[in-house]
């Protein structure tokens, strides 16, 4: 990367000095750590040393009472044949691959559609904002079910189109789709970051464009894409994660229960019936763990695929 | 005649939009001024038993407890907050985008795996710290995390945007001589405004709305937050109050709701006003 | 703008703030006795809503008052929270001192050594019924003291039984005519109104036929007392019923949650715990409920029993187990505090409490259906086996994907039982 350039520079212009730039890079790395400290000191105590523990109880039998009892690698092998656990995968899987896409497009176009210089933005943004402001309180579960209750709005505008599909809420094929609408219906965050992703796109950029005489598709393709690549990938990235790990609305959702009939069983919720429920929290760290491999992989692969289409204009040219 | 056709078509869209989308506030809202019996399962927005009880309830506040002081311990919370995070994830970001320095690949790496484990199974390992050191029912283990950078999605945040500035613009003041702390405090800063603005804006909300950390902290009532005040009035093994718990979940929606209000606009000030001319 | 000074001030402010915190978080609890001037601090904590709140508030005000050496603090959170706070506290070491708890949860942690055998710290157990003490006992040590107690019974709602032309039941029934009640009110109720919702679904219900074809549901030694063929009865049971106007379908119980179709107007009748009277009025507007005892085939074994509805426990590690029991006989057998709580709790479950409470209304009509019972009541049932709560909502759960035809009898039954096995296997 760049960030020796400017000593470089200077080294130039006097005699090369192999002490000088020593020295320098020296000075640059105690910047770096000085900077770095407040994250350091947080990464050591809080997220390491509990994230090492939590590896150590997945190999172990752990009831929170009594001393950890080494099992080896029992959990993670236990885990292949646990019903409730498969169930919970897929659940999870079905939950990222529809959920994800739907809500971070429904965010970007309606970013889009805000990111102008029109009358009454403040009041759009806040109202498509609100959803978000909801969707994590307590009260969501009444508000979502009376939505799609029977004769609900949803069931209501259903039938109007003659596609009675009576109550969703109530019906273990249909509340998959109820959770994914959820999510979808709370683009709030992701929108807010395209937003102000958008808006640190220089205008010269558009102007220049405008002036060579590129239309609506250009622009997108040539100047919105690649400069808000880094916060479509920012956003694909922790939506993703998000979708894995979603655990508030689940349990809100279903009380607790992943129900009805296991339909909103989702991999955390499972996992946090385990642990807390059962006090089985050595068989949650394995799941725990697992998670972490997975959704690993998977950001390993966002990563290095990123370099074909994440541009970043901070970095060499 | 075109561009006011357009806007036309801009508003009515939005707004079209708008409605769909706020239905279920709206229900809410409406749910929050009728009796409870008419609340669960019900969905219709209008009754004829309107009425500002639910919200004479909700502000009656818990077991001796005035629901304004859940809101000030809330408000204190996520100001503190969203000053932790600001402060932390904006450094931690300079580091990881404009420094270089050995083992900065390595923490980066660090940092996103922080952000693929689930929380639970770290609760347990953390709250243990917190006890030895004597720190449960405080505010700092709520937030220590923050003014530490443990919330790797902010830090994360920052990195991505500041990875997007032009960086002919702090070169430049290399080559004035300039150090870190002046780049970061005069340049960077500023041009960050917008990514600010938006990581404010989340960890005021989520720190409005978060429940398992009071909950597993804090245990004298006063210090309670809302969404912990909240739940109280929907009690499994007890009657429970529904038309209250909405009542108080759209009292506690109108801070956060002003707060975004607020701060929205500046995200709207983009780079190019800052006189970002290469 | 941020500018670096307020910046920088304002991270000043933080972090001083939160060192002024900490330092205002240390609690002044010493060991040994309190004086007046320095009393001695009872951590002291409980589930429930804000009425739950208030009235313990003011009983533990009472206290204070009249214990100036003792110092009492009450903190409390819901029903949800409750529990996932007491694990982690228990995985660290810092239960409070003095803990509302529930019979389901009481042998996980009794048996993992976290609370503290009260047999002889100085609470009054002699003004409790012999048959009610067991319920707090784990292996002879009487770790839970009830503070009151509920029963099973069938609600029912008067007014819509007349409303749709269906004659009230008299409380002395077999499980066929109370099927047939079932079958009326859900034909008669068209479409408005079914009989029930699936009482082969409620673990509790089941425990009590168990007891009318004298089985226990667990053994001493933390096993299943029952067979296979004994649940695949009791899923049987409702065999005929699933499906038709008698039982609601899992369908509309899912999407009247967190309400009970009882409480919501859907149903005629209900099988639960007669403390849920006031809840039950409250959230259905209903002007009078009544309550019946469970159907059962052997007129004289109804297979009833009270339960603890909930109990009092001191954690193991209190510093102050003195004073803790003086607390948690202050909460069980003063009357002023039955006069506090009425059967908010259910019915008190000392002698001198319930004889020192007034009740009227709603806590009369509970206490009056405790009283009509009290013939037909066996010894309280021991607290489960480790692991109950997730037998319990097994139970459900399962019972729920047999109500949506997902299952089979047979299969439902064979998945209950791995799951139970499972449990058992882990917490041996």
């Amino acid at each position: 990367m760049t960030h020796t350039q400017a000593p470089t520079r200077r080294a130039k212009s006097a005699p090369p000095q192999r002490n000088e730039k020593l020295k320098l890079r020296r000075a640059e790395s105690r910047a770096g750590y000085a900077f770095l400290l407040p994250w350091l000191l947080g990464f050591f105590v809080l997220t390491a040393g509990p994230m090492i523990a939590s590896l150590y109880l997945s190999f172990t039998n752990y009831n929170l009472f009594e001393a950890p009892k080494w099992i080896g690698v029992d959990n993670y092998v236990n885990l292949l044949s646990d019903e409730r656990f498969i169930q919970s995968v897929k659940v999870t899987l079905t939950y990222v691959v529809f959920g994800t896409p739907t809500k971070l497009l429904a965010a970007l176009a309606i970013a889009m559609l805000l990111n102008s210089k029109r009358r009454g933005q403040g009041f759009y943004r806040s109202a498509f904002y609100v959803p978000s402001l909801i969707g994590a309180s307590v009260s969501i579960a009444i508000v979502w079910k009376a939505m799609f209750g029977d004769a609900g709005p949803v069931d209501q505008f259903l039938s109007f189109f003659g596609i009675g599909l009576g109550g969703w809420v109530g019906n273990p094929n249909m509340t998959m789709p109820m959770m994914i609408l959820l999510t979808v219906w709370q683009f709030g965050a992701p929108m807010i970051i395209f937003l102000a992703g958008l808006k640190q796109v220089p205008a010269e950029l558009y102007e220049a464009a405008e002036m060579d005489g590129a239309g609506w598709g250009r622009k997108f393709a040539s100047i919105t894409w690649p400069m808000l690549s880094p916060v479509i990938f920012f956003n694909l990235l922790m939506e993703t994660i998000n979708a894995f790990q979603v655990f508030a609305s689940a349990f809100i959702i279903s009380g607790g229960t992943g129900g009805p009939a296991g339909s909103t069983m989702f991999y955390t919720l499972y996992l946090y019936l385990r642990g807390f429920g059962d006090f089985r929290m050595g068989y949650a760290s394995a799941m725990a763990w697992l998670l972490l491999i997975v959704i690993g992989i998977i950001t390993l692969i966002f990563f290095k695929t990123s370099d074909k289409w994440v541009h970043y204009s901070g970095d060499e040219k | 005649m075109g561009r006011s056709l357009k806007t036309l078509a801009f508003h009515g869209v939005s707004l079209i939009l708008i409605a769909v989308v706020l239905y279920p506030a709206v229900w809410m809202i409406a749910s929050s001024f009728k009796p409870s019996s008419e609340i669960v399962g019900n969905a219709a927005i209008w009754s004829e038993n309107f009425s500002f009880d639910n919200f004479i309830k909700a502000m009656d506040g818990i077991g001796g407890i005035s629901t304004l002081q859940f809101f000030g311990n809330s408000l204190f919370l996520a100001v503190a907050s969203v000053i932790g995070v600001v402060f932390s994830s904006t450094l931690t970001a300079y580091a990881f985008t404009r420094i270089n320095f050995p083992g900065r690949k390595f923490f980066f790496t660090m940092m996103v795996m922080t952000l693929l484990l689930p929380f639970h199974v770290i609760i347990i390992p953390q709250y243990i710290v917190f006890q030895q050191v004597g720190l449960v029912d405080t505010y700092v283990p709520l937030l220590l995390g923050k003014f530490l950078g443990a919330e790797a999605f902010f830090v994360f945040l920052m990195v991505q945007f500041m990875r997007n500035l032009p960086k002919e613009l702090d070169e430049a003041a290399r080559i004035d001589g300039a150090g870190h702390i002046r780049i970061f405090c005069s340049i960077m800063l500023p041009l960050m405004k917008p990514s600010i603005i938006t990581a404010s804006i989340f960890a005021f909300i989520w720190s409005w709305n978060d429940f398992l950390g009071p909950l597993l902290y804090l245990n004298t009532p006063d210090k309670y937050p809302l969404p912990l005040a909240l739940r109280l009035f929907v009690d499994q093994t007890q009657s429970s109050d529904y038309g209250a718990m909405i009542a108080m979940s759209v009292l506690a929606l109108l801070p956060v709701l002003l707060f975004f209000l607020i701060f929205q606009r500046h995200i709207v000030e983009g780079v190019s006003t800052q006189g970002l001319k290469g | 703008m941020i500018s670096r000074r307020n910046f920088i001030t304002s991270i000043a402010t933080g972090v001083a703030a939160a060192a002024m915190l900490s330092a205002c978080g240390k609690s002044g609890g010493s060991a040994g006795g309190g004086t007046v001037e320095n009393p001695t601090v009872l951590n002291y904590t409980w589930w429930g809503n804000d009425d739950r709140a208030e009235r313990t508030n003011k009983a533990i005000a009472l206290f204070n008052e009249k214990n100036p050496t003792i110092k009492v603090v009450g903190t409390f959170t819901d029903w949800a929270g409750y529990w996932q706070k007491r694990a982690t506290e228990a995985a660290g070491g810092g239960l409070p001192d003095v803990m509302q708890w529930d019979l389901s949860y009481l042998r996980d942690y009794a048996k993992r050594n976290q609370l503290l055998d009260l047999s002889d710290v100085g609470v009054d157990l002699s003004t409790f019924d012999k048959t009610l003490l067991p319920s707090g006992r784990v292996n002879d040590k009487q770790y839970g003291v009830p503070t009151s107690t509920n029963a099973f019974a069938i609600y029912y709602d008067p007014a819509k039984l007349k409303e749709i032309g269906v004659a009230e039941p008299t409380g002395t029934w077999t499980y066929a005519e109370y099927k047939k009640f079932l079958t009326e009110a859900g034909e008669k109720g068209a479409g408005k109104y079914n009989g029930s919702t699936d009482f082969t679904g409620i673990w509790w219900q089941f425990n009590i036929w168990l007891r009318q074809n004298k089985i226990e549901a667990f053994t001493s030694d933390g096993k299943l007392g029952f067979t296979k063929d004994d649940l695949r009865k009791w899923w049987n049971l409702a065999a005929d019923l699933r499906g038709t106007p008698a039982i609601i379908s899992s369908d509309k119980v899912t999407q009247l949650l967190p309400k009970s179709p009882f409480g919501s107007n859907k149903t005629v009748s209900e099988a639960t715990w007669d403390n849920f009277m006031a809840g039950y009025l409250a959230d259905s507007g209903a002007s009078e409920l009544k309550m019946v005892p469970v159907p059962s085939d052997d007129p004289d074994n109804l297979g009833l029993f009270l339960k603890p509805s909930m109990l009092m426990v001191a954690s193991a590690k209190t510093k102050n187990a003195d004073a803790a029991a003086k607390f948690i006989d202050f909460m069980v057998n003063a009357p002023e505090v039955g006069e506090i709580f009425k059967t908010s709790r259910g019915v008190p479950a000392s002698k001198t409490q319930r004889d020192g409470t007034t009740f009227d209304g709603v806590d009369a009509q509970v206490v009056a259906y405790e009283d009509s019972i009290s013939k037909y009541l066996s010894d309280a049932p021991e607290p489960p086996i480790v692991g109950f709560g997730t037998l319990e909502t097994e139970f459900l759960r399962i019972q729920e994907e047999l109500n949506y035809g997902k299952v089979t009898v047979d299969q439902a039954v064979d998945q209950w039982f791995t799951s139970a096995e499972d449990v058992i296997k882990q917490n041996a």
